[in-house]
């Protein structure tokens, strides 16, 4: 069991102010920055990572694992030309990855893309051919997108290198 | 308006000395109030009582439960604490083991301890960067954001999420270590080891913090027991428990690790606390990374039952497993399981009662925020105004936590 | 013609702070702070546009205040947060040879025996800085109370007992300044060539520890403590009223800055006319970022700490000044 020191000289108060703001000026003087500049620059995420999901319809054989793991009832089977393919609704997907997990024949992927907008509700819902497609938004901005990817670096945080 | 007049004249101009008494409603919509409304009852700067109004990020999460299969239950077990999501969903998954009497393999409780230490950094420094907001220290706040998505950064390596894990599954875990997983924690131990010394240099040792917090909102040894604290709340009041080391689960009983108790019980030594956590964690961290077995990350019983194709794919290309088709909706046996883990802010209990169906009959759960609404009333009572919100943030409370 | 350009200046100077508040602290906790507004110049028009759009915005008076004081209450804290600076001497105006040499006979300071860049020539100056700058937290207690609101409350009881402790530490830092060079004039003191920090450190930095408390800089912010007492004595104000309670303070710190860096730091010395000034105004400006960079160091104190520090340390430490300044007083 410790304790911490509970009487400290005048001195040794002084020195931990000037401690205090020391290191507010060291950081003044040397900032580490960690804020991503978002629409100019747009992370790649790592392989794995549970983003948007999208549907091989090909490959799927309906046998409807993906709704049945569902946690939040996003994905449902529809049945499309005598086949049953799921759809989704992402104003209700939680991104767990289950269905991306559970699915036998590997028909599902999970995609990179996490930022994505939509003007309405109905344009949550992917039918099998909206979700059979690569989806990805880019963010509207006059100039290229610089594309970056998180490291960790011993002294700054996290610095973002530029993605090739 | 004469009567009044009267009175004073009668009594000889005689003036009644008031006291400053008076209510003062916090929150719910007030910057250092959270998801709730504190109701005090102030005398002068003094607090006389504090009414607590919890409730309002109340999720139903228990009876939710009853209407949800196991596995559904994963996500929304973790959204109470989005920010200890392994903990919340290890403490689920163990005692839904222990109802299907599952084995885990060795690899994958150390991947679990793993997660969850990662998981404990990231909430401590979430914690100690709202208690630095609260009395105002503006560099805490972003200070423990910022470092924290370092380690958020790794969560997200290894699960594929950042704070919504939903990594642990009934038998194992979904994910397997890479090396480059654990290259990025080496440089974020020795990051976070750097910066800890500049956060001691500007809010530990920073005599303002320590004026703010040394002997304010004191809990007593016996207090600490009698109110049913927990974690790191408890042990800065000099009791010396934590479930790591009083019932081991995960990899615990195998790593070496000292749990910082401390005597004075203010929220001066609720901070070191949690400072020396981190730094007990990053010890543990390293220890996993060198002494972590070989072998599956997921039961046998389990494993057997993915398709050989997908084994191919996925465990031995990209070493994740695949769920097979039994977690879709499985049903346990008849029997209840009692589990319960030290989340990152405290002791963690689960209660799952299963009827034989794909879904729980009971679950019940406690958390730890939960059981600081009464540490909080009780240790705001006879402090000054501006020590409540030092008070609330020392205890690390999260209100979703606490609402369930 | 005197007055508006002190206005502009000080304008300028109020954006030239609170951005420099901002991008201080975002320096030192990991981010960029102010940014798109223009990003050449390192976001510094996102202040003008902040204060656009809180211009723009509707005014709500609330129902059950004092209409008239609610009102009347931030602008009488600007104005007097502004008087001082006529009292301040930024500069010397040389006899010849500058484009405000004209000017000469029309501001000399006859008991300094200087003509200075001041528009009320006064040899009490000091005196005049400190009764005019002690009205504003009467103001702020007096908006406090006509907004009707309990956080106000709170927020004007903390300034009014906040206020017997520093202002106490202002006057007898400033008079043992007084003491210590015979005079209360500002140009006086500066045309001695000492500048008081050297002659009086004490006196210095109580003054600065009596200028954080006195304008609610960190860590002495208990007044408008964002997280206990939502913004203080200004809960209830929005749009073009906050600007006014927002800037009051903020331009109450920059005449204190001004004060510091002409009785402690020598002011336009060596320099004269306009390069003097602009000289006075950076060590001001120094003042200024250094108050407002302790945002970015410190916690706020209690209440009841303030005060403690207050009177028990720096009080003593004010009286020690004093006896400096008497003893200094001898050799200057």
């Amino acid at each position: 069991m410790k304790e911490y020191p509970k009487k400290e000289n005048p001195f040794k108060l002084l020195g931990q102010h000037l401690e205090a703001i020391g290191t507010g000026l060291k950081y003044l003087v040397k900032p580490t920055r960690i804020t991503l500049m978002y629409p100019e620059e747009s992370m790649v995420l790592p392989t794995g990572y549970r983003g948007m999901i999208r549907l091989y319809k090909d490959v799927c054989i309906g046998c409807t694992l993906c709704a049945m793991v569902c946690p939040a009832d996003a994905m449902k089977m529809v049945t499309e030309e005598g086949k049953k393919l799921p759809m989704i609704n992402y104003g209700r997907c939680v991104f767990c990855g289950f269905c991306v997990d559970i699915c036998p024949v590997d028909a599902l992927k999970e995609t990179g893309v996490h930022d994505a907008a939509f003007t309405n509700r109905r344009e949550l819902i992917f039918d099998p051919d909206k979700f059979s497609q690569d989806f990805d938004q880019p963010p509207t901005m006059d100039k290229p997108v610089r594309k970056v990817r998180a490291k960790i670096d011993e002294k700054k945080g996290i610095v973002y290198e530029p993605d090739d | 308006m004469t009567e009044e007049v009267e009175k004073i004249l009668k009594g000889g101009l005689e003036v009644e000395i008031v006291p400053v008494e008076g209510e003062l409603n916090v929150g719910p919509q007030h910057p250092g109030s959270g998801h709730m409304r504190i109701f005090v009852r102030l005398n002068g700067d003094i607090i006389e009582d504090v009414d607590l109004d919890v409730g309002y990020v109340h999720r139903s999460v228990e009876k939710l439960s009853e209407n949800r299969n196991y596995i559904h239950l994963i996500p929304l077990i973790e959204r109470p604490a989005i920010l200890d999501s392994i903990h919340m969903n290890m403490a689920y998954i163990m005692a839904v083991e222990k109802i299907l009497n599952v084995d885990v393999p060795p690899r994958a409780l150390y991947l679990r301890s793993f997660a969850a230490e990662v998981n404990r950094i990231a909430s401590h420094l979430y914690g100690m960067g709202i208690f630095g907001v609260f009395m105002g220290h503006s560099t805490a706040f972003m200070w423990g954001f910022g470092d924290r998505e370092v380690w958020v950064e790794i969560l997200q390596a290894l699960t594929g999420a950042r704070v919504t894990n939903s990594y642990i599954l009934p038998g194992g875990v979904r994910r397997d270590i890479t090396p480059v997983i654990m290259e990025m924690t080496e440089k974020a131990i020795k990051y976070t080891r750097r910066k800890l010394n500049d956060w001691k240099g500007i809010f530990v040792n920073n005599p303002n913090i320590k004026a703010r917090t040394q002997n304010v909102g004191v809990m007593t040894k016996e207090n600490a027991i009698r109110w049913g604290a927990v974690g790191p709340n408890l042990r800065a009041s000099g009791v010396a428990f934590d479930v790591r080391k009083a019932e081991p689960y995960a990899a615990y009983d195998k790593l070496d690790f000292e749990i910082p108790v401390y005597k004075e019980g203010d929220a001066y030594a609720r901070t070191l606390v949690r400072i020396e956590e981190i730094e007990q964690s990053m010890k543990m961290l390293e220890q996993i990374m060198r002494e972590i077995p070989q072998g599956n990350i997921l039961s046998d019983r389990f494993f057997k039952q993915i398709p050989p194709i997908r084994l191919k794919k996925w465990w031995e290309g990209q070493h994740r497993i695949v769920m097979p088709g039994y977690y879709a909706s499985f049903r346990p046996p008849k029997g209840e399981a009692f589990a319960r883990v030290e989340a990152g802010r405290g002791e963690l209990a689960f209660y799952v009662i299963s009827d034989g169906t794909a879904k729980p009959y009971r679950l019940r759960m406690i958390t730890p925020s939960y059981r600081l609404i009464k540490v909080f009333r009780e240790l705001a009572k006879g402090s000054r105004y501006a020590d409540l919100v030092t008070i609330y943030g020392s205890l690390d409370y999260f209100p979703p936590e606490a609402d369930r | 013609m005197i007055v508006f350009p002190g206005l502009i200046f000080s304008l300028i100077t109020l954006l030239t702070a609170i951005w420099a508040e901002r991008k201080i602290a975002a320096k030192i906790q990991m981010r960029f702070g102010p940014y798109y507004a223009s990003k050449r110049i390192g976001g510094y028009f996102q202040l003008i546009a902040d204060a656009i759009k809180f211009g723009l915005a509707e005014i709500i008076v609330p129902s059950n205040s004092i209409r008239e004081f609610f009102i009347l209450g931030p602008i009488l804290i600007t104005a007097f947060a502004f008087l001082p600076m006529a009292f301040i001497p930024v500069s010397q105006i040389p006899s010849s040879g500058s484009i405000t040499s004209p000017y000469y006979r029309f501001f000399f300071d006859k008991f300094a025996g200087i003509s200075l860049y001041q528009p009320i020539i006064t040899p009490y100056s000091l005196l005049f800085i400190i009764a005019v700058a002690s009205v504003v937290p009467i103001l702020t207690v007096m908006t406090a109370w006509a907004s009707n609101n309990r956080f106000s409350l709170i927020s004007a009881i903390r300034e009014g007992i906040l206020t017997v402790a520093y202002d106490t530490l202002i006057i007898i830092a400033l008079i043992s300044m007084g003491i210590e060079y015979h005079t209360l004039d500002i140009a006086s003191i500066v045309k001695t060539g000492v500048p008081g920090i050297i002659a009086n450190p004490i006196a210095a930095f109580v003054f600065f520890v009596a200028l954080l408390m006195g304008t609610a800089r960190f860590p002495f912010d208990v007044a408008e403590a964002d997280t206990e007492l939502v913004t203080g004595a200004f809960t209830e104000y929005s749009g073009l009223l906050f600007v006014l309670s927002m800037a009051g303070p903020y331009l109450l710190t920059f005449v204190y800055s001004l004060v510091f860096a002409t009785v402690f730091l020598g002011g336009w010395l060596p320099l004269m006319g306009i390069p003097g000034a602009i000289l006075t105004v950076i060590k001001a400006l120094i003042i200024l970022f250094f108050s407002v960079f302790m945002r970015s160091v410190y916690g706020r104190y209690r209440i009841d700490q303030i005060l403690r520090g207050g009177w028990k340390y720096f009080f003593p430490a004010a009286l020690l000044a004093l006896i400096i300044g008497m003893i200094g007083g001898i050799f200057l």
